[in-house]
C-alpha cells in the first residue's frame, strides 16, 4: 500500500513523468546502439565474403578486431590515420581557440570599430557547410599537383608548394576558422557575464593592460577556453567533409575519411571498429568536461554585475586594426561566396574570357557534351526535391530536439541534484560527443532491421528525423537547462498556488517569460541540420536525398557549378532564418556577444 | 575470336524495326512512373525522351558504383522498395552481392533476344565503358609515353592521375586484373621491352610490382573521372601529366575548351573497359514500365545520349558508334576487360596490397 501510495505520488508531479520517460527512450536511443555496434564489429557483413573465406553472412568472427589493431596492413588502415586524426584535432583547437579568444577579448574588452558587423560576420564560417571554406583554399591555391591552377598561381605565377595547398595545413586552418566562432561565442560570453569589478580592482591598483590579461582574465576564461578545447577537439575528430577535400590529393587519411571508405566500400566491420573507436574517445572526452564543469560551478554564480568597465583604448591601432580584422572577415566570409556565385556562371574556372559564361547551369536542359546531361538547378526537379527534404527535416529536428530539451531542462532543473536528472543530463548530452558518422553508422546497423515493434527503418525520412533530433538534443537541452534554471522557483510555485495546470504554467509563464533562450534551442538545431553531411550520409537513400549530400556528390563529381549553386542555397535559408527570428524575437545563436 | 564473332553479327543480322508489345505499353503506362538507380548520369536525358514518347514519369537517381551497391544489398535485405530497375557496373560484387542473393533478375526484352549476343544476355548487358590513359594534346602534339612502365620512373614522379580505386569498384577491378597471369605475363614482356633486362620480382607478380611503382612514383589520386579530364585538358598551362580515366570525358573538348588525346599505343595496354548491367528489382513496382524502359534504352533512340559522343558502346550491336570513334572491337585488343570471376577471387588481396603502400 504505502509502495503504492508512493509511486502515485511521485507519478503526480509532471517533472517526474517526464524524468522517466525521457530516461527510458533515451537510454533506447542513445545506450542500446552502442551495444548493437558492438556485435556488430564481430559479424560478416555481406560485401566482406569476398574477403572473409568461407563464411556465411551473419557469422561470428574476430577478423576485423585483428586486422585493425595487429594486421599486417594495421598501420595505413588504422594506426596513422588515428594519429592524424588526433594532430589534426590538436591543431584545430588551438587556432580556433586562438581566434575566437582573440577576437571574443577585441569585441568585449576593446573600443574597437565595427563591433557588431564582426561578431555577425564571425559567426558566418559555423553557419556555412564547413567545406564551404575548403572549397574556396581549393579554388585559390590549388597548384599543378591536380592540373589547372588555382586564382592565386594564375594571378602570381608562384606554384604554392604542396604542403600549403593540401592535407594537415589547410585542414587545420579551414577547421580552426570553421570553429572560431565557438570559441568567440563561449569565450566571449563568459568575459561578457564575468564581474568587471575584478579587472577594475587590478585597474585601480595599478595593474598593467597585459598584467591584467594575464593574472585576471585568463584565469576566469580558462574553464570555458578548455571547455571549448574539449568541444572542438570532438568536433573536429569528426570532421569529415574538409579532410575529405583538402586530403586527398595527397593522400591525407583521417578516421572519419577511412569509416566512410570502409563502411560503404568492402569492409563494413573495420568501419564499425573504428566508429567504436571514436565513440570511446568521445566517451573520454565527455568525462573530462564533466569533471571541468562540475569544478567551475562552484564559482559560476552570476552577481549583478558592475557598471560596465571602462574599455581598452586602442588608441593610433583602433582603426587601422579594426579595418584589418574586417577585411580579414570579409576575406573568408563574402569573398567566397561570391567567387561561388560567379563560378556557377563560368564553363571552366579561371577563364575571364565572355564566352566562358553561360547560364547553361542555371536555366540549361541539360546537354551530355557539357555536364553528362544535368539540367539546370533552376530547373532540375531533383534539386528541388533536396532543397524541400533539407527545409522539412531541418525544421522537424529543430521542432522535435527544441522541445525535448526544453523537457528535459524541465525535468533536470526541477529535481537538480538526483542521480536520475543528472544522468538524464549527461545523457542528453552524450550524442554531441558522437563523431556524426559514427552515429550514423550505429543507426544504420540498429535501424535497418526490424527491432520489437519498430520496422526497419533504413532508407525511410523518419530515421533521419530520429538521427537529426537526438544528434542536436544536447544544444536543445543546453539552452532548456539555462532557461529553466534563470527561472526563479517561485514564479511556477504561484501559478502552482493557483492552480494553474502544467501544460498552461508551460505554454503561458515559462516559455513566454524566456523565449529567447528557448528559441535559441529551436534554432541551433535547425542550423545545424541543414549544413549537416556526415550524420546523414550513410542514411539517405535516393529518394530522401538532401541538399547537403547532393552537394558533396556534385563536388566530388566535379561538377562544380551545381555544388557552388547548393552552397548559395543553403546559407541563403539558414542566414535568412537566423535573421528573421533575430529580428522577431531577440534570440540568435551570437547571442549575448557583440557591441 | 568473340570480337570477331560479334562483328560478322553486325554484317549480317538486317536492322529490324523494333517495337514493344502494345500490352506491355498498356501494363507500364497504367502504373505510370518508374524509378531507376543508375551509375550513369545521361540517365537523366534518356529518361526525359522516354517521359515525352511514353508519358510515364521517371525518377533517375545518379549514385556511384558502391553506392548503389550498398543501397539495393541493404534494400534488398530489408525488402524495403527503393527502385524499380538498376544499371549497375562491378561485375564481381553485381554477380556475388544482387544477382546471386536474388535482390535483382535480368529481363530481356522478346525483340533482342535474337539482336544482343547470346553472350550479353545474362545477365542482360547494358553497355561497354571504356577507360583509357589520356595526355594535354596541346602540351604534346603526339603521346610522349608509349609503355606503362614508363610511369614508375623518375620523369613522371607526381604526373599519373588515376582515380581512387576505392572510390570507383571498377578501378580496383582494372588493378585486380593487372595482377592475373595473363596481364601480369604481358606486364614481363614490356618491361623487358623497355628496360631492356628481365624484372627482378619483389612481390608476386610483375603486376604487383607495377603497382607498387605507380604507388612509389607518387601517384596522383583524383575523387571523379570528370575532375581529371577538367584538369588535364586545361589549354594554355603546359600540363605534362598522364591520366588513366573515363574515354568518354572527351566529349567535353569542345565545349569546355580542353586539349585531350588517347593514347592508343600503350604497351601493353591502353587502359581497360567494363559492362554496365540492366537489372530489374524482386521488389520492383512498376515491373512493367521497368521493362519498357529497358526495351526503350536498347534501341538507338533510347541510347542516343550516350552513342551521340564517344566512348560509350551499346551491348546492341545494330547501335552504331559515334561517327569517329574506334569501335569496340578495336577497343578490345588494346584494353583490359574485368573477368567476374577472378575479381571475386583475387580482389581483396590486391586492396589490402594497395592499402599497405598508399597511405
Amino acid at each position: 500500500m504505502l509502495i503504492a501510495h508512493r509511486t502515485k505520488s511521485f507519478l503526480r508531479k509532471p517533472e517526474n513523468v517526464i524524468l522517466l520517460c525521457l530516461l527510458i527512450i533515451l537510454t533506447y536511443l542513445i545506450l542500446l546502439p552502442l551495444f548493437s555496434i558492438v556485435g556488430d564489429t564481430f559479424k560478416v557483413h555481406s560485401s566482406e565474403l569476398m574477403r572473409i573465406k568461407g563464411a556465411e553472412t551473419g557469422d561470428f568472427t574476430s577478423y576485423h578486431w585483428k586486422s585493425i589493431f595487429i594486421g599486417k596492413y594495421s598501420k595505413n588502415i588504422f594506426y596513422k590515420p588515428l594519429v592524424n586524426t588526433v594532430l589534426v584535432a590538436l591543431a584545430t583547437c588551438f587556432i580556433a581557440i586562438f581566434l575566437g579568444g582573440v577576437f571574443a577579448w577585441l569585441v568585449t574588452r576593446t573600443d574597437i570599430q565595427f563591433k557588431k558587423t564582426i561578431s555577425s560576420l564571425l559567426i558566418l564560417p559555423y553557419i556555412m557547410p564547413s567545406w564551404t571554406l575548403a572549397m574556396a583554399w581549393l579554388n585559390f591555391f590549388k597548384n599543378k599537383h591536380v592540373g589547372a591552377p588555382g586564382l592565386f598561381t594564375a594571378f602570381t605565377g608562384i606554384q604554392t608548394p604542396d604542403w600549403f595547398a593540401y592535407g594537415f595545413f589547410p585542414i587545420t586552418i579551414v577547421l580552426g576558422l570553421h570553429y572560431a566562432p565557438f570559441a568567440f561565442i563561449l569565450i566571449g560570453g563568459i568575459l561578457r557575464n564575468m564581474d568587471a569589478n575584478l579587472e577594475e580592482a587590478a585597474q585601480i591598483l595599478k595593474a598593467g593592460r597585459w598584467r591584467i590579461i594575464r593574472k585576471i582574465t585568463i584565469p576566469i576564461v580558462l574553464p570555458a577556453m578548455l571547455s571549448t578545447f574539449l568541444l572542438v577537439f570532438s568536433s573536429a575528430m569528426s570532421a569529415f567533409a574538409v579532410p575529405a577535400f583538402l586530403g586527398s590529393p595527397v593522400r591525407f587519411q583521417v578516421l572519419t575519411t577511412q569509416l566512410f571508405r570502409t563502411l560503404n566500400g568492402m569492409s563494413p566491420g573495420y568501419g564499425f571498429l573504428i566508429a567504436l573507436v571514436m565513440i570511446v574517445i568521445g566517451a573520454l572526452i565527455l568525462t573530462g568536461n564533466q569533471m571541468l564543469v562540475g569544478k567551475r560551478k562552484s564559482f559560476a554564480t552570476v552577481t549583478g554585475k558592475s557598471s560596465n568597465i571602462s574599455l581598452v583604448n586602442l588608441k593610433k591601432a583602433r582603426i587601422p586594426l579594426s579595418i584589418i580584422l574586417l577585411v580579414l572577415l570579409l576575406l573568408i566570409t563574402i569573398v567566397p561566396l561570391i567567387t561561388f556565385a560567379v563560378q556557377s556562371f563560368m564553363v571552366s574556372s579561371g577563364n575571364l574570357a565572355a564566352e566562358n559564361f553561360t547560364a547553361l547551369f542555371w536555366v540549361g536542359e541539360g546537354r551530355p557534351d557539357v555536364l553528362s546531361g544535368e539540367p539546370g538547378i533552376l530547373r532540375n526537379k531533383y534539386i528541388y526535391i533536396g532543397l524541400w527534404n533539407s527545409i522539412r527535416l531541418s525544421i522537424l529536428v529543430s521542432l522535435l530536439a527544441g522541445t525535448v530539451g526544453l523537457l528535459v531542462g524541465y525535468a533536470v532543473v526541477k529535481r537538480r541534484g538526483t542521480l536520475a536528472a543528472n544522468t538524464l543530463d549527461r545523457l542528453s548530452f552524450f550524442p554531441y560527443l558522437l563523431p556524426s558518422m559514427a552515429f550514423g553508422a550505429i543507426y544504420l546497423s540498429m535501424f535497418a532491421v526490424r527491432r520489437g515493434f519498430i520496422p526497419s527503418l533504413y532508407g525511410t525520412f523518419a530515421i533521419l528525423v530520429l538521427i537529426g533530433t537526438v544528434k542536436y538534443l544536447p544544444f536543445a537541452s543546453r539552452a532548456g537547462i539555462n532557461a529553466i534554471f534563470q527561472l526563479g522557483r517561485e514564479i511556477e510555485e504561484a501559478a502552482m498556488i493557483f492552480g494553474v495546470s502544467w501544460w498552461k504554467r508551460m505554454v503561458k509563464i515559462i516559455v513566454p517569460i524566456q523565449k529567447a533562450s528557448v528559441l535559441s534551442g529551436f534554432l541551433l538545431p535547425f542550423i545545424s541540420s541543414m549544413r549537416e553531411l556526415s550524420l546523414y550520409i550513410l542514411l539517405v537513400t535516393p529518394s530522401t536525398k538532401i541538399l547537403t549530400t547532393m552537394l558533396f556528390q556534385y563536388n566530388e563529381k566535379g561538377w562544380d557549378q551545381y555544388a557552388n549553386a547548393i552552397i548559395l542555397f543553403i546559407v541563403i535559408v539558414v542566414i535568412s532564418l537566423n535573421l528573421i527570428v533575430n529580428k522577431v524575437t531577440g534570440a540568435s545563436i551570437d547571442k549575448g556577444i557583440g557591441g | 575470336m568473340k570480337r570477331s564473332a560479334l562483328i560478322l553479327f553486325i554484317l549480317f543480322v538486317p536492322s529490324l524495326v523494333l517495337a514493344a508489345s502494345s500490352d506491355l505499353i498498356n501494363a507500364a503506362k497504367k502504373e505510370g512512373n518508374v524509378v531507376v538507380y543508375s551509375i550513369t548520369s545521361r540517365i537523366a536525358n534518356a529518361a526525359k525522351s522516354f517521359e515525352a514518347k511514353y508519358g510515364i514519369t521517371v525518377s533517375a537517381h545518379n549514385l556511384k558504383d558502391f553506392e548503389l551497391i550498398e543501397k539495393v544489398t541493404s534494400e534488398g535485405a530489408n525488402k524495403v522498395y527503393g527502385a524499380d530497375f538498376i544499371i549497375a557496373q562491378d561485375s564481381g560484387r553485381v554477380f556475388g552481392e544482387i544477382i546471386k542473393p536474388g535482390y535483382a533478375y535480368s529481363y530481356v526484352p522478346p525483340d533482342m533476344k535474337n539482336i544482343i549476343p547470346k553472350m550479353y544476355q545474362d545477365p542482360l548487358y547494358f553497355s561497354f565503358i571504356t577507360k583509357a590513359f589520356i595526355y594535354n594534346s596541346e602540351t604534346y602534339t603526339y603521346p610522349t609515353i608509349t609503355n606503362v612502365w614508363e610511369l614508375t620512373e623518375k620523369k613522371w614522379e607526381k604526373k599519373f592521375w588515376f582515380k581512387d580505386p576505392l572510390k570507383e569498384g571498377v578501378n580496383a577491378n582494372f588493378l585486380t586484373m593487372v595482377t592475373s597471369p595473363e596481364v601480369s605475363k604481358q606486364l614481363e614482356a614490356a618491361y623487358e621491352r623497355h628496360f631492356g633486362k628481365k624484372i627482378t620480382l619483389t612481390t608476386p607478380n610483375a603486376g604487383y610490382e607495377w603497382i607498387k611503382g605507380i604507388i612509389n612514383n607518387q601517384l596522383v589520386m583524383f575523387t571523379s573521372d570528370t575532375k581529371m579530364a577538367n584538369s588535364l585538358g586545361v589549354k594554355g598551362q603546359n600540363i605534362d601529366a598522364v591520366a588513366l580515366g573515363t574515354y568518354s570525358k572527351l566529349r567535353y573538348r569542345e565545349k569546355k575548351n580542353l586539349a585531350l588525346m588517347p593514347i592508343m599505343g600503350m604497351e601493353p595496354f591502353a587502359g581497360f573497359f567494363y559492362p554496365s548491367f540492366l537489372l530489374i528489382r524482386d521488389n520492383a513496382k512498376n515491373p512493367n514500365a521497368a521493362k519498357l524502359f529497358i526495351e526503350y534504352l536498347l534501341t538507338e533512340e533510347g541510347f542516343e545520349p550516350w552513342s551521340g559522343s564517344l566512348g560509350t558502346y551499346s551491348s546492341n550491336p545494330n547501335i552504331k558508334p559515334y561517327p569517329g570513334d574506334n569501335t569496340l572491337d578495336v577497343w578490345s585488343r588494346i584494353l583490359v576487360l574485368e573477368s567476374p570471376e577472378f575479381i571475386y577471387q583475387n580482389r581483396t588481396d590486391v586492396e589490402e596490397f594497395w592499402n599497405s603502400m598508399i597511405y
